[in-house]
């Protein structure tokens, strides 16, 4: 067997409470959906196996609590992040309006190395309930906000049917190679210029 | 790092709020760090080769805080896994802990495998960062392994630290690089040589009881000392396992990466049910230390017949002395630890009588000596500094 390292690929997220960030990442994950409502408890995360371009990657997702707003476990889980879902309920204006909020809150406690460009997916979820009858986020308006945000790929899903989820989870998975893959080239030259002494101090270059 | 390494701030923080145990049992010493409210069910870090209890005192701290127990440990000198389950039983009998959540790293993994492969009752959950199943492929790449105990303490230090991927690191890797070798240099002869012995001794972990759901592997993704194959190995035996993957951190990720080790610990315990006591946290030093053994533990009723599970192990636990399958040890008659210092003692007991021998004699002496001590020395040395195994090399 080839022992070749995985590609790890690191995917945050965040939403408001309720909105279904820790269903949609079981729809996707165990393509399983319950409608029982548990809280998430600070974070939580599961991997799934991607191919994609005839490689194999490791999707780490993380699910975070939208309530707590995650004080008790750090920032350490954003570390490395490749990619951030904004996750809304189309059905909660408030849940929309605080996507801005999150988006900022992300940039803040991950600060990637290049913000401007760091890839962003937005997610408009329970487009499933009640036939759409109450939905009070047009998709004109949230296309309108992704754009102005530099052009965040959007999906209308619902975890519920499994609507557009393993869709939006292609593309969360391309936008963080790519991200994950830029990272990498760019990692070896901040390595060099400190570390040849750091590394002769540790004494075992013999 | 001769000199250069000066202990981190938080390390030396660290050394003042914790005390460190040292007690023998039966025949060996034991060192260890037991921190936390005790009657939260511990969990305990087993390091690797080129780790003491120390390598874990960011976990001990911040786990400690957030109402964990935490227990971190020195392996002790064993000198083959059945050795070392039984030594370890002891240990947790002695320090009154029963259901226990392991922590292992590299040789520190292996060994808490074994100790769950055949205490499957004691051991309620893993922790895996860089282990391997079996030894045949360190034992392969350490064929000077049966001269391990006659082998020089400045010698087996190098062959340790050579097993540390060279090349640049990131600061925070290099830093616990740095802090690692440092503890290298405090470990004696005997600690050094039992660990290569260990990881030289054949054996391999069998089928465990445990269920892959209370496995939780947080390997490194980048370059660690133990070959990706063998850490695949690990994920395919137990494919139930949940993968902590942390994209780079190197071999000691719980230095060089604590914020994110001790994240999926906290994890790993709450999905387990460890229940952490944060309500008990101020008041540690109080309550800790002998109030324990009593109220301790609560709800764990069943301590004696942990041991009936053992497959192939009827040995008297009481019993201190295992010499069964050791290997001829001279290693605690004297207080020795430089056996490297003979050549010295040697010369001077020669030189007390140099007056009275002819010189051709004390030659022929000389020269015998060089032959017979000297000479395989310095092929060793050789051999350990021009050996470049390009695929296993030494674990840390």
């Amino acid at each position: 067997m080839p022992s070749r390292r995985r590609t790890l690929l690191k995917v945050i997220i965040l939403g408001d409470s309720g909105v279904g960030k820790t269903s949609l990442m079981n729809q996707y994950v165990n393509k399983k959906f319950s409608n029982q409502y548990k809280a998430t408890i600070g974070a939580d995360f599961l991997t799934k196996e991607v191919e994609f371009e005839d490689r194999l990657f490791t999707l780490q997702i993380w699910d975070t609590a939208g309530q707590e707003r995650f004080q008790s476990l750090g920032v350490a889980f954003y570390r490395g992040a490749d990619c951030c879902v904004l996750v809304y309920d189309v059905n909660v204006q408030k849940s929309f309006d605080d996507l801005n909020n999150w988006r900022e809150e992300f940039l803040i406690q991950a600060s990637p190395s290049d913000p401007e460009n760091f890839p962003f997916v937005v997610l408009g979820n329970k487009v499933d309930v009640d036939g759409g009858n109450s939905r009070v986020v047009s998709e004109k308006k949230a296309r309108a906000w992704c754009a102005s945000k530099g052009n965040i790929p959007y999906f209308e899903t619902s975890a519920k049917e499994g609507i557009n989820v393993e869709e939006a989870f292609q593309v969360i998975a391309k936008n963080a190679l790519k991200s994950g893959e830029e990272e990498e080239i760019y990692l070896p030259d901040t390595i060099d210029v400190g570390s040849t002494s750091q590394q002769r101090a540790s004494g075992c270059d013999c | 790092m001769k000199g250069g390494f000066s202990a981190p701030g938080d390390y030396i923080y660290f050394k003042s709020q914790v005390p460190l145990h040292k007690i023998p049992i039966g025949t060996k010493q034991w060192r260890y760090y037991d921190f936390g409210p005790k009657v939260v069910p511990p969990l305990i870090c087993i390091p690797g080769t080129a780790g003491t209890a120390d390598v874990y005192y960011k976990q001990i701290m911040a786990l400690s805080m957030k109402g964990y127990r935490v227990i971190s440990i020195d392996i002790p000198r064993v000198w083959n896994s059945q050795d070392w389950v039984q030594s370890f039983e002891k240990f947790l009998d002695v320090i009154d802990v029963h259901h226990i959540h392991l922590y292992g790293t590299s040789l520190g993994g292996f060994l808490a495998l074994l100790f769950a492969q055949h205490r499957p009752r004691r051991v309620k959950s893993l922790v895996l960062s860089n282990a391997f199943l079996e030894t045949k492929y360190f034992a392969a790449a350490m064929p000077w392994a049966p001269v391990v105990n006659w082998t020089p303490s400045f010698l087996l230090k190098r062959y340790v630290l050579t097993g540390i991927p060279s090349g640049p690191h990131e600061p925070f890797i290099a830093d616990s690089v740095d802090f690692v070798v440092a503890q290298v240099e405090t470990l004696s002869r005997e600690d050094l040589a039992s660990r290569l012995t260990l990881t030289s001794d054949a054996a391999l972990v069998g089928p465990l009881m445990l269920s892959d759901s209370l496995i939780t592997i947080v390997d490194t993704n980048d370059k660690c000392a133990i070959p990706q194959q063998l850490k695949d190995e690990v994920s395919e035996r137990f494919p139930g396992a949940r993968r902590a993957y942390i994209k780079s951190g190197g071999d000691f990720p719980f230095l060089s990466r604590p914020d994110e080790v001790n994240l999926h610990l906290k994890l790993h315990l709450r999905r387990v049910g460890v229940e952490a006591r944060e309500d008990l946290v101020p008041g540690i030093p109080k309550a800790g230390d002998d109030g324990g053994s009593g109220s301790g533990a609560g709800g764990f009723s069943e301590p004696k017949d942990d041991r009936e599970d053992a497959p192939n192990e009827e040995s008297n636990p009481e019993s201190p002395s295992n010499n069964e399958g050791q290997p001829p040890l001279d290693t605690q008659n004297n207080d020795s630890h430089n056996p490297d210092n003979q050549p010295l003692l040697l010369e001077a007991i020669f030189e007390k009588k140099e007056v009275v021998l002819a010189t051709c004699a004390w030659h022929f002496m000389l020269q015998f000596f060089v032959i017979y001590y000297q000479l395989p020395v310095s092929l060793l040395i050789l051999y350990i500094n021009n050996k470049r195994h390009p695929h296993i090399r030494l674990f840390v």
